[in-house]
């Protein structure tokens, strides 16, 4: 492949083309496939430490040099720094409130757990009722062409005893012609 | 040979769809035969009022009929009834029903057919779900031919379709997917068909700095052509490119050209031109990087032809596998699924030119090859030649 023919990898589109054969299905081919992978690209990358805001860094999160503070995150810090000996009054007081919040998100999961699962149902549900609704049709025609049927036998049957009684008068004249001419 | 084309509405006011295919179609047959066209008097496709005053009259060169519309459409009744024959168990009566109610009601012009029946060697019917085609060809089965352009729209399931594809002589197709799912659907492969479509006329000149200059247009800029509407797939193409442009960062714009009955959104990058004429329109064809075509049902996108003529590449709704099928085929554009596709292909079309030059320039070929009036005459003649004189 001629190399200048092809336009490879730029660093945010890497997608191949050939110039000498452009085939667009295999261009989208390529196109689909980064499509895909973007989304999930996003969800994997976490954010790096310094694009975590400073105001929730009480002594967590690595020291931000002070000159890149703003006013008000300063304050914040100071006051945080102030607050720091009643920090195990705090806690003792707040534990309560964190067991009980700790409850409420486990049974909101285990909630959201069980609506899942009623979704799922729900759709199985759905499935079943077509399913119902197509074997109900079934068993309409069934019954449709059982009936036809029996209709058909019942006519069938009737033209068999006519044909007998024929056979049956038949025999008899030709009995009778028989008397007639052996006589 | 006497050829009678037979459509919904007919006049130099209509500029697109199956009327505007028919009336370019009929004015250049006119170079080889005979030709009229049987048309109903109305304008408005809502409710087929009746709105040209002469009974007949000639267009370009062409004789017109109109007959009159009985009934006018009344389009919360026609709603309702689509609706019930969609969603629900139905007759065959539903259906005729629908057709009544679907229009364009003109029994005047069903009786002109059956009595000048002998007049004219062939009928050629446009557009398969309106009354005119439905029992014009009922009436006339071994004269007709049918150019159904159908899309894959759900009225396309209805059963008295499924009798009515199997009834006229010959079909005219718009593209292989149309012969492709009428044929799945109806089982008519006896019936002979051949993939036709339409010509394009391409003016001469064409100025992408004077559409610049007169709409004060700067800048990189795709282009949408046609009516802005949601059928279209606008409201999506308009979603689909306020996040690319949140997303990439891009300087191009979005220059929609037709008449609108969506509401466009304000963007300082959206320009709605509304309704321009031809000049304006292929001048500003000339200079846009591609064409988008959102639409999700098509059966032939004259735009898009128009576009390739022009040696401008296509940005498509693959969701329509017609256009999808002219991309692949052509090899003069890309198509998109949902909007991570949409950025991805854009993104390419944007940064490459090689690419969009390449592009443009298959598609140009595609349409050469397949589109100009020429080819397009023959395989008209060379499906009437094979039916042979009645």
């Amino acid at each position: 492949m001629d190399k200048q023919n092809v336009d490879e990898h730029r660093p945010e589109v890497a997608v191949k083309i050939d110039y000498e054969h452009l085939d667009v299905a295999q261009i989208m081919s390529q196109i689909k496939k980064i499509a895909a992978e973007k989304p999930r690209r996003v969800i994997l990358e976490e954010p790096s430490p310094a694009e975590i805001k400073p105001e929730l860094s009480f002594g967590l999160f690595p020291a931000i040099p002070p000159a890149t503070l703003s006013f008000k995150q300063k304050i914040r810090i100071k006051i945080a720094k102030l607050m720091k000996p009643f920090f195990p009054l705090i806690r003792l007081l707040a534990l309560p409130i964190h067991e009980e919040l700790t409850r409420t998100i486990e049974h909101l999961h285990e909630t959201n757990q069980r609506v899942d699962y009623l979704f799922e149902r729900l759709a199985e549900r759905d499935v079943s009722k077509d399913y119902i609704k197509l074997l109900h049709n079934l068993s309409h025609n069934l019954v449709v062409e059982l009936t036809k049927l029996k209709i058909e036998e019942e006519t069938l049957k009737s033209k068999t005893r006519i044909l007998e009684k024929d056979l049956e008068s038949l025999t008899k004249r030709e009995k009778a012609l028989e008397k007639k001419v052996f006589k | 040979m006497r050829i009678a084309f037979v459509v919904q509405r007919y006049g130099l006011e209509i500029n697109g769809g199956a009327e505007l295919h028919c009336r370019w179609v009929a004015e250049h047959m006119q170079k080889h035969f005979p030709t009229e066209v049987l048309t109903t008097r109305a304008f408005d496709y809502i409710t087929w009022k009746d709105h040209y005053p002469q009974a007949e009259e000639v267009v370009n060169g062409i004789k017109v009929r109109r007959f009159s519309v009985s009934k006018s459409r009344n389009p919360e009744r026609f709603g309702r009834i689509q609706n019930y024959i969609l969603h629900h168990e139905h007759k065959e009566n539903d259906e005729f029903k629908w057709l009544d109610e679907e229009g364009p009601n003109s029994p005047s012009l069903l009786n002109y057919i059956k009595k000048h029946e002998s007049e004219y060697d062939y009928f050629i019917f446009l557009s398969y779900r309106y009354y005119h085609s439905y029992w014009g060809i009922n009436t006339v089965p071994q004269k007709s031919i049918l150019v159904p352009t159908a899309e894959h729209d759900p009225v396309i399931h209805l059963r008295i379709f499924k009798d009515l594809f199997r009834k006229p002589r010959a079909f005219v197709y718009n593209s292989e997917e149309e012969r492709k799912m009428i044929q799945t659907l109806s089982r008519n492969e006896s019936v002979p068909g051949l993939v036709v479509g339409v010509g394009t006329e391409v003016p001469s000149t064409f100025s992408a700095e004077k559409f610049r200059q007169k709409f004060k247009v700067e800048g990189p800029y795709i282009i949408y052509i046609g009516r802005i509407d949601e059928n279209k797939g606008c409201h999506k193409l308009f979603e689909y490119f306020l996040k690319f442009k949140r997303e990439a960062g891009s300087d191009v714009k979005l220059i929609l050209v037709g008449n609108s009955v969506l509401k466009v959104p304000s963007h300082s990058d959206i320009y709605h031109l509304g309704f321009l004429s031809e000049e304006d329109k292929f001048d500003a064809l000339s200079g846009a990087e591609l064409l988008v075509m959102p639409s999700f049902y098509e059966s032939l996108s004259m735009v898009t032809l128009e576009a390739w003529a022009l040696g401008r590449p296509v940005l498509a709704n693959a969701s329509c596998e017609v256009l999808k099928g002219q991309c692949q085929r052509s090899n003069g554009g890309l198509y998109y699924e949902n909007y991570d596709e949409f950025r991805e292909a854009l993104k390419l079309l944007l940064s490459f030119p090689r690419l969009r030059r390449a592009l443009g320039k298959n598609g140009q070929r595609y349409y050469e090859q397949n589109y100009t009036w020429d080819i397009i005459e023959n395989k008209y003649l060379s499906i009437l030649d094979r039916l042979g004189t009645k």
